[in-house]
């Protein structure tokens, strides 16, 4: 066989949600999705991904399938008590999803991602029935994902986390966004706190929307009529008033006490600007919720949008549509494909966006500004679809304003003015070498405002293609780099920072600051989006830590995620204010 | 003899239990004196103490109430608070020789109750048996994480195998004090608000349980949905089980190997350690748990008001913290018995800022603090967790009037503090 007719993909079957959620007919509900297609070995074990079944409370690994691993074995098959007793079933799950999350991210970015892992190995390590606790997490330092799994309610079976679509998802986001952006564990603002939860359940979320299964099933209720159409005015109700709540309480049922349902907590939060000014907020799941609010706002606006903005139809306001076009029919195969491509288009963008986000301290308006930015790069025209409008709104609506204040297209990040030099560089290098991009750095310090008495490292030179909005390819680099500066308290002064009343002046304080840059097809400076170390927010982020008790020995960033997630579900959180 | 309307003076025994507590407070009125016995158990003894120091400290107790208890206070099931109420076949034990002194009330909070589920409301019953289950799955786990503790010690961070085993120790059942503490008098389980008929046997002294909160008292300052209540205490439960050692079914039958593929041994080490330290967090979460079971009172005379709290941590407080009528009450007290032998979490800033007898300046109305506790047993320095916590000694130290076990020398059983009703 040649290599022009090697398939790049493989389809396999796997849960679309949850074993809670059944069709009409009582089977799980099912969907496929795609994997590269690869060489298998037992396991499975692929070139990203190698499932490890092994359960540490019980001491023992559970046999993989050996053979047959590149054909879908599951095809057809929903009905629950099969797959829930079959581990096999349970490793082809993880592994599909994990493998199709990678891809994801890789086509949405434009190229290879790596692991975040500090010996930069390929592969990451998934145990579906890692341990007996309500628990999923990754963790860098182990190199994997693990998923526990603990009793029922009534104690007659068992719950596998590893078989819950937006569990997988979120814990495999975790897993790419760390690697992509390893500073984001660092402890720092209230908002940077929030993100890698919330991120990793918008993720999940939109994954889990972009099959067209699952929004078939969000729309089962769905009066229509015998030639398969409906009345705009009930697919109106359905997706403004029922899609989500209907979804969010199916979803998770059983996991309902693990407080991982994403969806559900962010219908209970009907929009409103107060949220993140609330002292309660301060805490960082309760936070990340709102963001996730945000965005699930944005998809149903996204999603109302396509339907109607192809047709032609003026509404009243937002969404209020005029009387006279009430009644006019839609076919519900299409509000279903608008849905999942609204879906999809927005998982797209939130990718995206990550390539312009800053590499520290984050603020939830920096998320706006990188996926309004990472919008405007792929379709400058917003006037079809609106999505930068939509997005901009619902974000609004929840008190998220963008960080840039950029008047010609709102939001979206400004094009650096500064006198660069670019006589000490050349283009080649500069596509894939530090080196070359650290001495471009180096003779930019001024108009890249950098902190001079600081250590400047550059973290990361990857050449991206994109397709343009003409439609051809565009090759530009993304580079971030990085600064640090340890100083004592005392101090701080001196760079304009500062001191928390109740720090030690002997406490040793490290400050970070960076940015990414991203460079044109022609070598030039296209974007400088950061934080800097003299930025005034970091009185504010210092503040933060200070109060959260980050500065205490014992505030590890080991196994991070591990904890989060626990917390989350007990629903714990540290109160460092009263401790000694 | 009926005591008289009011106490004259107190006096507050403190005795040295090594990692522990035990309280004889002594109301003394024109007529007779009133014994409550809080607390009475041991983690690790002090130096130099011998095989039988818990009969020694029992004997001591019966002398110093003359053979008679009126109130005898378990604030909850830890070994720290209750070993000492253990008793033994031949009848010598500690435990035995309490229960010869007779106690009329014997108050444990509301969590001890063995009827707790069929005593609550129903749409509560089903938060509060998963609850209590939660609890006490606890001494399966204890004894799991002792087992774990040995089993890795060569191949695991020492501080994580220590941890496990001290937590695991201190967790594990104690079925003879517990029996003990059910028969030996009436008893009382109480939670925050409950008033119990102490007015015959100590006049003039007002007891006012602070804690532990009931469920739904807990419920209110979580905001949480009641039915979540439910789900959160079943996975606690369930999280706890299945480290238990007793549970051994294999998931999957017919599918289970012991032969670890060669690709997956790193892995597989990988994830033992990480079991060890799950279990860790866990075990921790539980021994909070428990800790936040501890009662919390506030005895009040006339003149004097003496604060309790058990080893309650921040959740345990939050609720009665939360409440403006106890804000008046814990502002003017006189004693503290310093939470949980000093560890960082367990004397809220928030109700260290209300006392207002604290003072930088010596004098007769000046704020006492005890605090029974071992050095260098609990915690580490560098983590900044050692027990007692320094910071708060030094703060203690400055503040108050400060009396700890610590300064005992090797002979001394106890100490007395008296003062002025």
């Amino acid at each position: 066989m040649s290599n022009y007719s090697t398939p790049t993909n493989r389809r396999l079957t796997v849960i679309a949600q949850d074993p809670g959620v059944r069709t009409a007919k009582g089977g799980v509900l099912m969907t496929r999705v795609n994997v590269p297609a690869e060489t298998l070995l037992a396991g499975p074990r692929g070139h990203r991904v190698q499932v490890v079944d092994f359960d540490s409370s019980k001491n023992v690994f559970y046999k993989s399938g050996a053979s047959r691993l590149d054909k879908d074995l599951y095809l057809d098959i929903d009905d629950g008590k099969v797959l829930e007793s079959d581990p096999q079933f349970h490793a082809q799950n993880v592994y599909a999803i994990v493998s199709s999350t990678i891809l994801n991210f890789e086509k949405a970015l434009g190229r290879h991602v790596n692991w975040g892992f500090d010996y930069g190995t390929h592969q990451i390590k998934v145990a579906p029935h890692a341990f007996s606790e309500a628990n999923a997490f990754y963790s860098r330092r182990d190199e994997g994902l693990l998923f526990g799994y603990f009793p029922s309610k009534n104690r007659k079976k068992k719950i596998f986390t590893c078989l819950s679509h937006d569990i997988v998802v979120h814990e495999t986001t975790h897993a790419l966004l760390d690697g992509l952006k390893r500073q984001y564990i660092r402890p720092s603002s209230a908002d940077q706190a929030a993100f890698h939860e919330a991120y990793a359940d918008i993720v999940a979320l939109l994954s889990v929307f972009s099959s067209q299964d699952l929004v078939g099933h969000g729309l089962s209720s769905l009066r229509r009529d015998e030639d398969g159409t409906c009345s705009l005015k009930d697919v109106e109700q359905t997706i403004y008033d029922s899609f989500l709540s209907g979804l969010a309480e199916q979803m998770g049922t059983e996991l309902l006490g693990l407080n991982r349902n994403a969806l559900r907590r962010s219908i209970d939060l009907p929009p409103s600007p107060r949220y993140l000014k609330m002292a309660a907020y301060e805490e960082p799941h309760l936070r990340g919720e709102v963001l996730v609010a945000a965005v699930m706002q944005a998809f149903i606006h996204v999603w109302w949008r396509r339907l109607i903005g192809k047709s032609g139809i003026k509404t009243i306001f937002d969404h209020k549509l005029r009387p006279s076009v009430a009644n006019k029919k839609v076919e519900v195969w299409r509000v279903i494909e608008e849905g999942a491509t609204a879906a999809k288009h927005l998982l797209q963008l939130v990718i995206r966006a990550l390539d312009y986000m800053p590499p520290v301290d984050i603020c939830f308006g920096d998320f706006l500004s990188a996926v309004v930015t990472a919008d405007s790069e792929a379709c400058p025209d917003d006037s079809r679809y609106e999505y930068r409008k939509r997005l901009l709104q619902s974000f609004a609506d929840y008190g998220i304003k963008p960080s840039s204040s950029n008047a010609r297209v709102p939001g979206r990040w400004a094009t650096p003015v500064g006198n660069f030099t670019y006589g000490h560089s050349h283009f080649e290098p500069m596509r894939w070498d530090r080196e070359a991009v650290f001495r471009f750095i180096w003779e930019n310090q001024t108009p890249l405002n950098l902190t001079k008495k600081a250590l400047t490292t550059v973290e990361s030179v990857k050449p991206v293609v994109r397709i343009a909005p003409d439609g051809f390819t565009l090759n530009e680099v993304v580079v971030e780099y990085f600064q640090s500066i340890a100083l004592r308290a005392d101090e701080l002064q001196a760079m304009n920072v500062r001191k928390p009343k109740e720090m030690p002046a002997w406490q040793t304080v490290q400050l970070y600051g960076g940015s990414t840059l991203i460079f044109d097809e022609f070598g030039r400076l296209k974007f400088d989006i950061g934080n800097h170390i003299n930025s005034p927010q970091q009185n504010e982020k210092l503040e933060a830590l200070w109060a959260r008790g980050a500065f205490k020995k014992e505030f590890s960033t080991e196994r991070t995620f591990a904890r989060l997630h626990r917390e989350k579900s007990l629903r714990q959180s540290i109160l460092t204010g009263e401790q000694w | 003899m009926p005591a008289t309307h009011q106490p004259e003076d107190i006096e507050i025994h403190t005795y040295q239990v090594g990692f522990g507590d035990c309280f004889l407070l002594v109301f003394k009125y024109a007529s007779c004196d009133r014994h409550v016995l809080i607390d009475f158990g041991s983690m690790k003894k002090p130096k130099g103490a011998g095989r039988n120091h818990m009969v020694k400290i029992a004997k001591q107790i019966k002398r110093d109430c003359k053979g008679s208890l009126d109130i005898v206070v378990a604030t909850h099931r830890h070994k720290d608070h209750i070993s000492g109420f253990a008793t033994n076949k031949r009848g010598t034990g500690p435990g035995d020789i309490i229960a010869s002194c007779k106690p009329k009330i014997v108050l444990q909070p509301w969590t001890e109750n063995p009827n707790a589920e069929t005593d609550a409301k129903t749409a509560e019953k089903e938060a509060v048996r998963a609850f209590t289950n939660s609890l006490n799955s606890m001494h399966s786990v204890a004894s799991s994480a002792i087992d774990t503790a040995k089993l890795l010690r060569r191949t695991t961070n020492r501080v994580t195998t220590d941890q496990l085993n001290f937590i695991g120790q201190d967790n594990i059942t104690n079925e003879s004090a517990v029996v003990n503490l059910m028969t030996m008098g009436k008893n009382y389980y109480v939670n925050h608000g409950d008033k119990i008929p102490i007015a015959n046997i100590l006049p003039g002294v007002k007891l006012h349980i602070l804690g532990p909160p009931s469920l739904k008292q807990s419920n209110t300052i979580r905001k949480q949905r009641h039915r979540d209540a439910e789900e959160f205490w079943h996975l606690q439960a369930a999280s706890s089980q299945g480290i238990g050692s007793s549970n051994r079914d294999i998931l999957f039958p017919g599918y289970e190997t012991k032969k670890a593929p060669i690709q997956t041994r790193w892995f597989r080490n990988r994830m033992r350690n990480l079991q060890a330290e799950m279990m860790l967090s866990i075990v921790r979460i539980l021994d909070g748990q428990m800790n936040n079971t501890s009662l919390i009172l506030l005895f009040e005379t006339e003149n004097k008001s003496l604060l309790f709290p058990g080893d309650a941590q921040l959740e345990n407080w939050q609720y009665a913290l939360s409440r403006n009528e106890n804000t008046d009450l814990l502002s003017q007290v006189d004693v503290y018995k310093v939470g949980h032998h000093g560890s960082l979490n367990a004397t809220p800033k928030s109700l260290w800022k209300l006392f207002e007898k604290k003072s930088i300046k010596a004098s007769p109305t000046r704020l006492k603090s005890l605090l029974s506790t071992l050095e260098g047993f609990h915690g580490h320095k560098e983590s900044g967790t050692e027990v007692p916590r320094n910071k708060l000694v030094s703060s203690l130290k400055r503040n108050t009037d400060f009396a700890t076990t610590q300064a005992y020398t090797t002979s001394e059983l106890s100490r007395v503090v008296h003062l002025k009703a």
